[in-house]
């Protein structure tokens, strides 16, 4: 599939920012099976210096500056994106799940780099509750892509999607007694479900297609940011991502924006400003289908 | 001091030839000399007990001897384990060749909280350097040889204390340095200061340098006071620097200035606020790290440097060292295992000694050494270090002479090839009690490092790069606001202290004489008014017909180092400390020892009132002193201006205040207020010697109020602010110099209306209101050059941080 992504971010102040430093994860990773035809980012008022680099996960960074008084400030980002990620191998023929989790601790090359994603970090620690939460989808033996697509269902169906009873900052403990969140509490929350095991999961920034109810046309920018987990599932296959709040493996319907150990290394706009006030922020996200829907 | 055999040290002997002859007493003196030059030096806070800045660290008589020889060996392998370390560190920044290749554990570098992922990009290599200075402690087993304890690679402390006990003992044991001659430390300065120009971003010459401190409220202010003096590095806070077109700027009096080089002696992690999201907004530098990312300044050492200190690696840097510099490792460390390791525990419980416990990825964390057994039953990610029964050096210490386990702390900086040795080092004397770290502890028992020297070789670097000439600078622009604004304060509270001293030995000196005679009551109570205006006493304590034994109470209260006098004392002091990066060290030991004579005075103050009036004396004393050693050390540049203009407000406003409340009395009760305001303002003689002993409004208020040549008058103050903010500016038409001109008018104006009136007593008592008007124009005055000298930019606040992304629509 092809997709164009728009995404918009907007900051109004009730007083001026003398002084703003943006750092944005907003232009989607090249990855086997994601290619970037293309990928810009335009802000209001113009920046007084911008760089773009690649952060230590491999993400595409871009830090805006702005040093003059500002009541508004506005991150247009746009790409062209096709992908069609790789179908994973048959559940049953993965690795054993200890047999991974025990090459992440002693394999070399690519192992020791996916070992990265084993340790708990801010937002998906190692964490008691979430182990035994994974445990009955994790029997002794048990081929890791199996363990993980029951997990990934699990999670759908014992929990509650919600919007508005957590924030980035309600911690796995309390998505896990409350039972109900959203696509970044799940994704935690199977993050630190995961790592328990030794296993290595990351997090995966991006955007997923949305279809407009029946007879009723798309609205532009109804869309949303979304996230999901990607799980290790050995050196042989790599990476498989799959989505919790969906139940999904994914493939097609979603654009992978960044990859990071959890919300805090990757989200899309971070800033730090000086003066402001009060603000208000508004986002917009389009996920369109090249040619329409 | 004695090796395997029971034989003295050969190096110990010179020094015992020294050292020996001192008994006990002559110990104890110098001691106590030592102690003195600490103070003098500013080791210590000007008031004890007033910052958490105080250092405890006292400076041994007797120090630590080491051999050309064994010098030698430690310093080719002090070098190569930095070489190493730096290595180790580019290769994890960097390629990550040996994570991949299974001789780095994963979990030590990504579990490690001292991995710091912004300074790593995906596709380009560090920056190198990305150490530039390091350092060890190391200790001396019993076969002799001397063994790593911990590696110090982030905010490598104790180089500025070394320093500062070389100093002391030149002081204090001049002649035992005569005989002995150890190496000097000042070439490794010198050579500190070359590399830095070395290590500056392409194409910058005669690189500005900055060391980044905390604050004056951290631990190590004082060393970054004396490091910073040392290598001539501008002593700066995250609060005085600013990111703007991709470089850092420091701002000053007189705009940005670029910084080239920052030595960071802050939490790497709280650097960029931009970059580490859980950092605190108001810490750090938005935008500082993507400027070094970019090339545009040089960090030193790098963020990301501290993984080095991990215990835990210690265990792996043998077969590093193989890999890397296809080296053997010269310097080794204490035996050191990983417990993650399969089979460590059951290495360390199989062991009966003694072993040091510590967090795996945390060199900077205490630990006491403990048995093998208990060590192994600890859950956690630890490493285990093997613990020696240390040498032992004969210490002076608080109960006397008597051998003590010394770690000694050693360092090495590098100018991008080579490394370089101190020779020289931080000694400590281990107390049994106190844990291990590799954070220094605040206080203790240290010594200096004597490296005997065979032959002079000074230290050798590259050579000095020509700098091209300096153009002459006679500004002073390049004056950080942040000290401009506490020199400004010290200069007010100064003042203050001495007016309420000046103000309390006032009434003292009419309580001394004990006489009722109604005007010495009426003049009591006057003087009163002034104090409780000045918040000095509280207004239960106002003389009543009764009496004034309430007053005498509440004047001892005040006096004291809790009351009002002894606040502005740790005011002072507090804010000496400060700026103590712009005083001479003549001109820090002046404050010190004036100081603290008034602050014993005032603690002595309750029990009388001689002993008040004394500790009145005092406190005037410290104000003299202080004000005629800025008058003579001083240049007359942004420093001294704004101490100086924090002393003309404050004197102008109390002047001010003063003189109003002493007038607001009924025309027939002018005449005695007169007499108060001349002796308050000192200007009693003067006042004699041209009006002889009739005193009347307008000859009063005009030495007072008007003429410019009086020092205690208001009209000189008003005169000297004008010149400063001239000065400051740069503009001959200065606004808020023009406003100091308006108050000079209105005083002029003011005097010369009691002069021309028909009924002087009567126009005089009329001028409180007028009085109350300049003052407020003072305070509007002060106020506006606060805010555009010393504004400081509001507080920074995140973003983005707390916005909860929004949930995708479920699929259909």
């Amino acid at each position: 599939m092809m997709y164009w992504v728009r995404h918009v971010t907007a900051y109004s102040y009730a007083d001026p920012v003398d002084l703003s430093s943006h750092l944005l994860h907003l232009k989607p990773r090249a990855l086997p099976g994601q290619r970037v035809i293309q990928a810009r980012i335009r802000a209001l008022p113009a920046p007084d210096h911008v760089t773009e680099t690649h952060d230590h996960f491999g993400n595409a960074a871009t830090r805006l500056f702005i040093a003059r008084p500002h009541m508004h400030f506005e991150v247009h980002a746009e790409a062209l994106v096709e992908v069609d990620l790789p179908t994973p191998p048959p559940a049953e023929t993965t690795l054993p799940w200890e047999e991974v989790a025990r090459l992440a601790v002693e394999g070399t090359g690519d192992c020791a780099l996916a070992a990265e994603f084993s340790f708990g970090s801010a937002h998906a620690p190692v964490l008691a509750a979430a182990t035994e939460f994974a445990r009955p989808s994790f029997p002794p033996g048990r081929p890791i892509l199996a363990a993980l697509v029951d997990l990934n269902n699990r999670i759908m169906r014992e929990f509650t999607f919600q919007a508005g009873v957590t924030s980035i900052s309600t911690p796995v403990a309390e998505v896990l007694r409350i039972r109900r969140g959203v696509c970044q509490d799940f994704t935690h929350l199977m993050l630190s479900a995961l790592r328990g095991l030794g296993l290595p999961a990351r997090y995966v920034s991006g955007y997923i297609r949305t279809r407009p109810p029946p007879g009723q046309e798309r609205r532009r920018g109804a869309d949303q940011s979304h996230a999901w987990v990607g799980a290790w599932i050995g050196p042989d296959h790599g990476w498989v991502d799959l989505d919790p709040t969906n139940s999904l493996i994914v493939k097609e319907e979603h654009v992978v924006l960044a990859h990071g150990r959890d919300f805090q290394d990757i989200s899309p706009v971070r800033g730090v400003i000086l003066g402001g006030g009060q603000h208000r922020l508004s986002v917009s996200v389009d996920l369109e289908p090249e040619g329409g829907n | 001091m004695v090796d395997g055999n029971g034989q003295i040290r050969p190096h110990w002997r010179a020094l015992i030839g020294a050292v020996g002859g001192l008994g006990k007493p002559q110990l104890d003196e110098r001691a106590g000399r030592l102690a003195r030059a600490a103070e003098d030096e500013g080791v210590a806070s000007l008031l004890p007990g007033i910052t958490s800045t105080e250092t405890g660290w006292r400076c041994d008589p007797i120090p630590l001897p080491i051999t050309a020889r064994e010098f030698a060996a430690l310093e080719a392998g002090l070098t190569q384990r930095a070489r190493l370390l730096e290595a180790v560190l580019a290769d994890i920044y960097g390629p990550q060749h040996l994570l991949k290749e299974g001789l780095l554990p994963a979990a030590l570098v990504f579990a490690n909280p001292h991995f710091l992922r912004p300074g790593r990009h995906a596709t380009n290599p560090p920056h190198r350097p990305m150490l530039h200075l390091a350092g060890m402690d190391v200790i001396r087993c019993p076969d002799g040889i001397w063994r790593v304890v911990s590696d110090r690679t982030a905010m490598v402390s104790g180089l500025g204390y070394a320093l500062e006990n070389r100093r002391l003992m030149n002081q204090a044991m001049a002649e035992a340095l005569v005989v002995v001659k150890p190496r000097a430390l000042s070439s490794f300065f010198e050579l500190w200061q070359e590399s830095l120009q070395r290590l500056a971003p392409h194409g910058r010459t005669a690189p500005a340098v900055a060391l980044l401190s905390p604050g004056h409220m951290q631990p190590h202010w004082f060393e970054h006071v004396v490091l910073g003096r040392e290598i001539s590095a501008a002593l700066v806070e995250a609060g005085d620097l600013t990111v703007r077109g991709g470089g850092l700027y420091l701002k000053t009096l007189a705009g940005l200035q670029q910084v080239d080089v920052l030595l960071n002696r802050a939490e790497a992690a709280q650097l960029d606020p931009m970059e580490f999201p859980a950092a605190q907004a108001t810490a750090g530098v938005p935008g500082l790290l993507d400027a070094a990312r970019h090339g545009a300044l040089t960090v030193l050492n790098a963020p990301g440097a501290g993984l080095a200190e991990s215990p835990a690696l210690m265990a792996f840097l043998p077969a590093l060292c193989r890999r890397l510099l296809g080296e053997e490792l010269l310097l080794e460390s204490l035996e050191t295992h990983w417990l993650s390791t399969p089979g460590a525990r059951d290495a360390v419980a199989a062991s009966g000694d003694d072993w040091l416990l510590r967090p795996a990825t945390d060199g900077a964390a205490g630990a006491l050494p403990m048995p093998g057994i208990e060590a192994a039953a600890r859950p956690g990610n630890l490493a285990a270090t093997r613990w020696p029964i240390g040498s032992q050096a004969p210490s002076f210490g608080r109960k006397g002479l008597a051998p003590m386990p010394v770690m000694l702390r050693l360092f090495a900086i590098s100018d991008g090839e080579d490394w370089h040795a101190l020779p020289g080092g931080f000694a400590r004397a281990l107390e049994a009690d106190h844990p291990v770290s590799g954070r220094l502890p605040q206080y203790g028992l240290s010594k200096d490092v004597w490296v005997l020297a065979e032959d002079e070789a000074p230290l050798r670097g590259p050579g000095p790069q020509a700098l091209p000439p300096l153009p002459i600078r006679r500004s002073a622009g390049a004056l950080p606001s942040r000290v401009a604004d506490n020199l400004f304060w010290l200069g007010r509270y100064v003042e203050r202290l001495d007016r309420a001293a000046r103000l309390i030995r006032a009434v003292l000196a009419r309580l001394r004489r004990g006489s009722a005679l109604p005007h010495e009551s009426a003049e009591v109570l006057a003087l009163a008014r002034c104090l409780r205006d000045a918040g000095l006493i509280g207004e239960e304590a106002m003389p009543t017909l009764a009496g004034a034994t309430g007053l005498v109470g509440a004047l001892g209260r005040a006096a004291s180092p809790e009351g009002a006098v002894g606040q502005l004392q740790s005011r002072v002091a507090g804010l000496a400390g400060m700026v103590r990066d712009r005083l001479t060290a003549d001109m820090h030991a002046a404050f010190t020892h004036a100081l603290r004579k008034a602050r014993a005075a005032g603690e002595a103050a309750p029990g009388g009132l001689d002993m008040l009036s004394r500790a009145m004396v005092a406190n005037m004393r410290f104000a003299t002193v202080l004000a005629g050693v800025a008058a003579e050390n001083m240049v007359r540049g942004g420093a001294w201006l704004f101490l100086d203009l924090g002393r003309r407000v404050e004197r102008g406003q109390s002047v001010l205040a003063e003189i109003e409340v002493l007038l607001k009395v009924p025309p027939a009760r002018v005449e005695p207020g007169l007499k108060l305001i001349l002796e308050l303002c000192d200007s009693v003689i003067t006042y004699r010697s041209r009006y002889l002993a009739v005193v009347q409004p307008a000859p009063v208020l005009d030495l007072v109020l008007a003429d410019p040549s009086n020092p205690r008058g208001l009209a000189f103050q008003l005169a000297a602010i004008q010149t400063a903010l001239t000065e400051v500016s740069g503009d001959a038409e200065d606004d808020l110099a023009e406003e100091a001109a308006t108050l000079t008018r209105q005083a002029d104006a003011l005097v010369h209306d009691v002069l021309g009136a028909h009924d002087q007593p009567v126009a005089a008592a009329a001028l409180p209101p007028r009085l109350t008007a300049m003052a407020e124009t003072l305070r509007a005055l002060s106020d506006a050059m606060t805010r555009r000298y010393f504004a400081l930019l509001p507080p920074a606040r995140a973003l983005g941080l707390d916005e909860a992304t929004e949930p995708a629509d479920v699929l259909p």
